[in-house]
């Protein structure tokens, strides 16, 4: 199917009837993801927006119920977010890191019902990358410029419009719902053209990593690697796979709700125990959890990379820790079985 | 840049060689275009890595809090005066560092690169003194050097580092005293107007507390934002006021203490306005007690000391 | 509809007892409002809960109580934080939160036929409680072979649940052992810490199970004991703390390599722990 790019506002505001549209708005420097009241709002096509997709469907401050005890009883009531949604414009790599997401928030034992609640009534809709960033190495994590893993419906740009390309029944529906007409021949070529085009230059060679992380917990280069890390929780916060978080009651007597933030495993107090002990005593700790969790942990327990290749940490770290270089300088290191 | 490059790479190999240090803290080439990154050279053969360029823009000084042994930074002005300040609060031992100054006239706010070229990507930048090229997929732009410097540098007064052991460069002439024009600005709106701006610039605010860990100043065992008995302040960024909340607590407790590098406002992923704030104090602390942070070691901190004359215009009319 | 993992279980305060003499331990004896809250709680010796006082907050506990006493779940809290303080100020007939249950639990199949050592100290002798009373209970008694239990604390005033203890002292079915740290007026038992204390005891390893829980440095010292008296790893189980919020594995601080602790644990064979990092 197909879609001309002047056509987008329209073809949105017709979803918005339906559902609610989520997609990139202008904000100051940068682009974030936002319910749309109109279609002209949405800024389509620009590179990753500041914050992932991830804040829509576990969002960085969540009420997860509210409480009362009075003489009468307990009264609990938990908000479920389950509006029929849209989002527009998003990008393969953070569509694919919500299939990450989906092994923590729905794991062998427990459900998530805020996120996946979510995640079932958000149909996705993304756009292919035709000129990725320098900082992008989304090939280097079992991802690429055009990965559908995470989408109901994929726009490749072939100019002035996007070629549809129908991934799911779920975007099947919403394609049909929205009346787009037939993709020719031609247009098929143009995205397909378009896809070839698109290289990712940057590479990060993973291989051997894993196996190296296997074996080298107490390797002294983590006293070197994170040496510069100033600790704060920017690459976590801004990261599309970290999904830590802490709970906390907000509350007056005992009338209030718990909610739960982000939280980020950079921070001293996430690990601290109440008797004072703290077994991720320094950063040097806490960087190597943060390492570990998306190279190794994460493949050992789901068998994925816990990372998309964004590039969100590189760009935004305030001391250029570039997690390139620091997969490359662990690679490249002698890990000692001894140690 | 290339020349002073060099000298700070012979420097430190030199201090390494000697054994006159164990340590040198300086920049290495970072990662992308106009980015320095903080570098920690052990050998003669990693001071190979030092270098200076247009992004050495991060406060070094933070990196040298309660060190062991002899160290040297490579420190432009900003690191000096909170080397200065962190001295008298004895976080660093100034007999166990050696300052390899070097005058700075500016580093290249990333940021304001960005605006210039819309959006468009740098790939490579050539750094012709007073311009710079940004060039990048199927595009080379010309930009002033002027026109791209970090606030914090077009304010700064301060370049040249007033405490060193060892100087690179030429030191530079002396600027003319800054006016605050913009805080004067923001002091004359009124408390509706400074409380519309303060909510929209702390509804970006995420929390993730880069401001915080990137200024040198900053180094309380535990900050009271993270203090949860008892909790002084909410942990949620959604709210907005306890966003404002942190920031003004953090500006207050570094007042007279804050040397105005803007390492926080650079640090910030969301674009947040900090200086607006930071600089406000620096304000005050200016025209209450004649005082900056960092700028002799000599002097004592201004919330350091008390003088009966010292000005209390909230409590006493003069 | 899924269950929602993060809502509590409201439940009825009826007692607060302080268990130790310094008065830092409380037992909390809460009471489930309804069978079918009941129904909705099936646990097992060494699980743990999220309690929750409305307008504090929650925090992880283990259950001290064991499945075989019903009606009622029993947590010994000591008082620490926030919400551990606030439930030891709490007046019986309240309402508390309980957020559960949650982990796994002592391997108590693979305890059949075999001789079980339980060795615990100070506070940490909550789900060693839980696992003694259900092995102890008349029905299932006749599955397990010699159950031994060495409990220490640093004196006779901090040890938990005296009064079955003393009446544990007495019965066929266990045998206890209590030792404290140091001679104490009134205290006719042993003296002397828990590792010189099972050296001394020297369960046999053959045919057997230790289960080990108490404060790190008596763990670090225990374990070559055990070691020496024929204990392997697989044979030797611990149950590990870590700083927990979601108790389900999602908020990411409680892991100890790949596993949660929260939800993979918190017990934990020594051969297990002997792949993971020290991480705790």
């Amino acid at each position: 199917m197909i879609v001309s790019k002047k056509d987008i506002p329209n073809l949105l505001d017709k979803m918005i009837a339906e559902y609610e549209v989520i997609a990139p708005v202008k904000k100051d420097n940068f682009t974030v993801f936002k319910p749309v009241a109109s279609g002209t709002d949405a800024v389509v096509g620009e590179g990753n927006t500041k914050l992932p997709a991830k804040e829509l469907f576990f969002p960085q401050s969540e009420k997860l119920f509210s409480y009362s005890v009075t003489e009468e009883g307990t009264k609990l009531e938990a908000p479920m977010d389950d509006k029929k949604k849209v989002l527009f414009g998003v990008r393969p790599c953070d569509a694919r890191s919500l299939k990450l997401l989906d092994n923590v928030f729905d794991n062998d034992k427990f459900q998530d019902p805020y996120y996946l609640t979510r995640r079932e009534n958000t149909v996705m809709v993304g756009i292919g990358c035709n000129s990725p960033a320098s900082t992008c190495f989304c090939t280097s994590v079992n991802s690429g410029p055009f990965d559908t893993s995470g989408l109901d419906l994929l726009l490749v740009d072939t100019g002035d419009a996007y070629v549809v390309e129908l991934i799911t029944e779920k975007g099947k529906a919403l394609a049909d719902q929205a009346g787009l007409t037939a993709a020719s021949d031609a247009d098929k070529t143009a995205a397909a053209a378009a896809k070839e085009a698109a290289v990712v230059t940057c590479q990060v060679n993973t291989d051997g990593l894993k196996a190296k992380l296997d074996v080298n917990f107490y390797d002294p280069i983590w006293e070197r690697i994170h040496e510069k890390c100033l600790g704060c929780g920017a690459c976590t916060y801004l990261c599309p796979t970290c999904h830590c978080f802490d709970i906390v009651d907000d509350a007056v007597d005992c009338t209030g709700c718990r909610v739960r933030n982000w939280d980020s495993c950079a921070f001293p107090l996430f690990t601290l125990h109440g008797s004072g002990h703290n077994p991720r005593t320094s950063n040097k700790e806490r960087y190597r959890n943060r390492i570990m969790h998306k190279f190794k942990y994460f493949v050992d327990n789901f068998n994925e990379i816990g990372c998309v290749g964004c590039g969100r940490c590189i760009k935004n770290c305030p001391v250029n820790m570039d997690i390139r270089v620091v997969l490359e300088n662990i690679r490249g290191s002698e890990a000692r079985l001894d140690s | 840049m290339q020349a002073i490059a060099a000298q700070v790479k012979e420097a430190a190999k030199k201090l390494l060689e000697d054994k006159k240090v164990d340590l040198v803290v300086g920049f290495a080439e970072g990662s992308l275009p106009l980015r320095g990154t903080p570098f920690f050279a052990r050998t003669p053969e990693e001071a190979n890595q030092l270098t200076w360029n247009r992004g050495c823009e991060n406060n070094l000084a933070n990196f040298l809090r309660k060190r062991e042994g002899k160290v040297a930074v490579v420190a432009k002005g900003c690191d000096v005066r909170s080397i200065v300040a962190l001295t008298k609060e004895n976080q660093i031992d100034r007999d166990n560092l050696y300052i390899i100054g070097v005058p700075c006239d500016g580093m290249v706010d990333r940021k304001k690169v960005g605006k210039l070229l819309g959006g468009k990507e740098v790939l490579e930048v050539v750094d012709q003194g007073d311009t710079i090229v940004l060039k990048g997929n199927g595009f080379a732009e010309t930009a002033k050097l002027a026109d791209l410097l970090h606030n914090s540098c077009i304010d700064c007064r301060y370049g040249n580092p007033v405490v060193y052991d060892e100087l690179i460069g030429t030191l530079m002439p002396e600027k003319a005293e800054e006016d605050f024009a913009e805080i004067k600005a923001f002091e004359a709106k009124t408390t509706a107007e400074r409380r519309a701006f303060m909510t929209e610039e702390f509804s970006k605010c995420i929390r993730c507390y880069a401001c915080r860990n990137a200024c040198p100043m900053c180094y309380c065992t535990e900050c009271f934002v993270d203090c949860s008995q008892p909790e002084w302040i909410g942990k949620s960024a959604a709210n907005v006021q306890d966003n404002i909340l942190f920031q003004a607590v953090r500006v207050f407790h570094s007042a007279g203490r804050c040397a105005d590098c803007g390492a926080c406002e650079r640090a910030c992923p969301m674009g947040i306005n900090l200086r607006l704030l930071t600089r406000k104090l620096v304000k005050d602390v200016k025209v209450l007690f004649n005082a900056e942070a960092g700028v002799s070691m000599d002097d004592k901190a201004a919330m350091a000391t008390f003088a009966a004359d010292d000005p209390e215009p909230f409590l006493v009319k003069e | 509809m899924m269950k929602n993992p993060y809502l509590p279980l409201p439940m009825k305060l009826v007692k607060n007892f302080t268990e130790t003499e310094d008065k830092l331990i409380h037992t909390f004896t809460l009471q489930f409002l309804s069978e079918e809250d009941e129904k909705s709680f099936p646990y097992m010796p060494g699980q743990f809960a999220e309690l929750c006082v409305f307008g504090k907050g929650e925090a992880p506990f283990g259950i001290a109580s064991s499945p075989t006493e019903p009606g009622f779940l029993k947590f010994s809290v000591a008082k620490v934080g926030t919400v551990s303080t606030a439930l030891h100020m709490m007046e019986e007939g309240s309402i508390v939160g309980v957020r559960g249950p949650l982990g796994n639990y002592y391997p108590v199949d693979q305890f059949k036929g075999k001789n079980v050592v339980i060795i615990g100290g100070g506070f940490a002798f909550t789900t060693l409680r839980s696992l003694a009373t259900y092995m102890m209970h008349p029905d299932r008694r006749g599955d397990f072979g010699k159950i031994t239990v060495i409990y220490g604390a640093r004196n006779p005033g901090l040890l938990l649940y005296k009064d079955e203890l003393a009446a544990w002292e007495a019965s066929p079915d266990i045998d206890l052992i209590t030792t404290v740290d140091r001679e104490a007026e009134g205290w006719n038992g042993r003296v002397g810490f828990i590792p010189a204390v099972t050296g001394e005891v020297a369960p046999s390893a053959e045919n057997a199970h230790a289960i080990i829980c108490g404060p790190p440095v008596m763990i670090k010292f225990t374990m070559p004991v055990l070691e020496k008296l024929g204990f392997t790893p697989e044979t030797t189980i611990m149950s590990l703390e870590n700083r927990m919020k979601c108790g389900i594995g999602m908020c990411g601080r409680c892991n100890v390599g790949g596993k949660y602790v929260c939800k993979d644990g918190p017990i934990f064979t020594r051969a297990q722990l002997n792949e993971l990092p020290n991480e705790y």
